[in-house]
């Protein structure tokens, strides 16, 4: 039996893609997602004075909490966020299961790659 | 799936149209339960015709301070633990129900554990982690609520 | 108390030294994922003997009521026996850890030496989780 490429196995975050609007924050269910953010004055060349952007600082999902629903998925306006059919990733600790920017932008970027297993 | 024809009912007629709706071949109670509007309450159940496939939902409404219905139990016995059940859940008096004993809930539990105004004191302790954090964009902002979480639940 | 006398035992079919005993107290969804994970040859019946490593699998919802049939389950098998709490629910009360008469996560209750994540976790976690567990 092996693994369908469209299971719900992770969620995976594409930094670059995040705009800390918080959405995906808000509408989680279970409250597994935190976000932290800082706001920055950039200026851009031409532009008559410099705008606010949201940095993301730490961006954070308990896989503990996490009921695998989509919701975040669904609502990010930037599609910052992505399934993943990668499911080994259990923890011997709680505090494991709490996969912060690093880990879940690895899932994105294809470091991790997607386990098969079939019945010997 | 056939998707079902809802009819509504006033309270006072909910048991003679269920009734008559079993007499014309809607015998088969699939489902009984309630829907909280906070201002009333929406009491549904679905009944399905066995030969046909075809099903109904009837709905009546009950205001919040005197929610009773009247019991379908004798007509349609499936409907005795489905009662007990919405009854214990949504805070409803189904009269003349044979057995109004509560189903799944344990003594000492005071509020309907399925109506929004009944606090889940979980949601209320733990911080949310949607809150805006105090920056610049913080008082540019309505204060967002977590979905489902009522401003009226109190800290216990 | 009668559930934990009847706890369903396998052994994992690409390791048999691990005897896998499921804490089936009527709970959910998870449990599903156990049977596919049996059905689907990942999990082979046991074969009686004491030999290898037990797991325990608590999988699914765990309430106030039946918090004390998960730690009759652990008491009834070996003492090295490891814990492995499958799916959100076991691990941390899962989409329901608000609800007052559930217990946030199995332990709460006993040791866990693995929490598996997923709402349910799909079998083959279950079989790498149940491996990690075990050692």
């Amino acid at each position: 039996m092996t693994v369908p490429a469209n299971a719900r196995g992770v969620i995976g975050l594409i930094p670059s893609a995040c705009t800390s609007c918080m959405l995906c924050v808000r509408e989680c269910p279970t409250w597994c997602i935190t976000l932290d953010s800082h706001s920055e004055q950039v200026s851009e060349p031409g532009a008559r004075r410099p705008k606010a952007v949201s940095v993301l600082d730490a961006f954070s999902i308990d896989y503990g909490l996490c009921m695998y629903c989509g919701i975040c998925i669904d609502v990010c306006p930037f599609d910052a966020l992505e399934w993943h059919a990668d499911f080994d990733y259990a923890a011997t600790d709680r505090s494991g299961l709490v996969q912060s920017t690093d880990q879940l932008a690895d899932w994105s970027d294809g470091s991790n790659s997607i386990s098969t297993i079939s019945p010997s | 799936m056939r998707k079902a024809e809802v009819v509504v009912v006033p309270a006072a007629e909910w048991l003679d149209r269920i009734a008559g709706l079993v007499a014309d071949g809607y015998c088969w109670l699939d489902f009984l339960t309630a829907v909280d509007r906070q201002a009333d309450l929406d009491v549904i159940v679905r009944l399905v015709d066995p030969a046909s496939h075809a099903a109904v939902l009837v709905q009546a409404s009950v205001p919040v301070g005197s929610a009773t219905l009247d019991s379908l139990a004798d007509l349609l016995p499936g409907a005795n633990w489905q009662e007990r059940e919405t009854a214990e859940m949504f805070g409803i008096a189904f009269t003349g129900h044979p057995d109004p004993r509560p189903l799944l809930t344990r003594p000492g539990s005071e509020r309907p554990p399925l109506r929004k105004s009944t606090p889940l004191p979980a949601r209320v302790l733990t911080p949310w982690p949607g809150a805006e954090p105090d920056s610049d964009r913080a008082s540019a902002r309505r204060r967002v609520q977590p979905p489902g979480i009522l401003d009226t639940w109190e800290t216990p | 108390m009668a559930a934990t006398k009847r706890a369903p035992s396998y052994r994992v079919a690409s390791d048999p030294s691990i005897r896998v005993t499921v804490a089936n107290l009527g709970l959910a969804c998870c449990t599903l994922e156990v049977e596919a994970a049996v059905r689907s040859g990942l999990l082979v019946p046991d074969d009686g003997t004491d030999e290898g490593r037990t797991v325990l699998l608590v999988s699914g919802t765990v309430t106030e009521a039946l918090a004390p049939a998960v730690s009759a389950a652990l008491t009834s098998l070996p003492p090295d026996t490891r814990v492995v709490a499958f799916g959100a629910c076991a691990t941390s009360g899962g989409p329901y850890w608000d609800a007052p008469t559930v217990v946030g996560g199995v332990d709460l209750l006993v040791p866990v030496a693995t929490y598996v994540p997923g709402c349910p976790p799909r079998p083959e976690a279950l079989v790498a989780a149940v491996i990690a567990g075990a050692a």
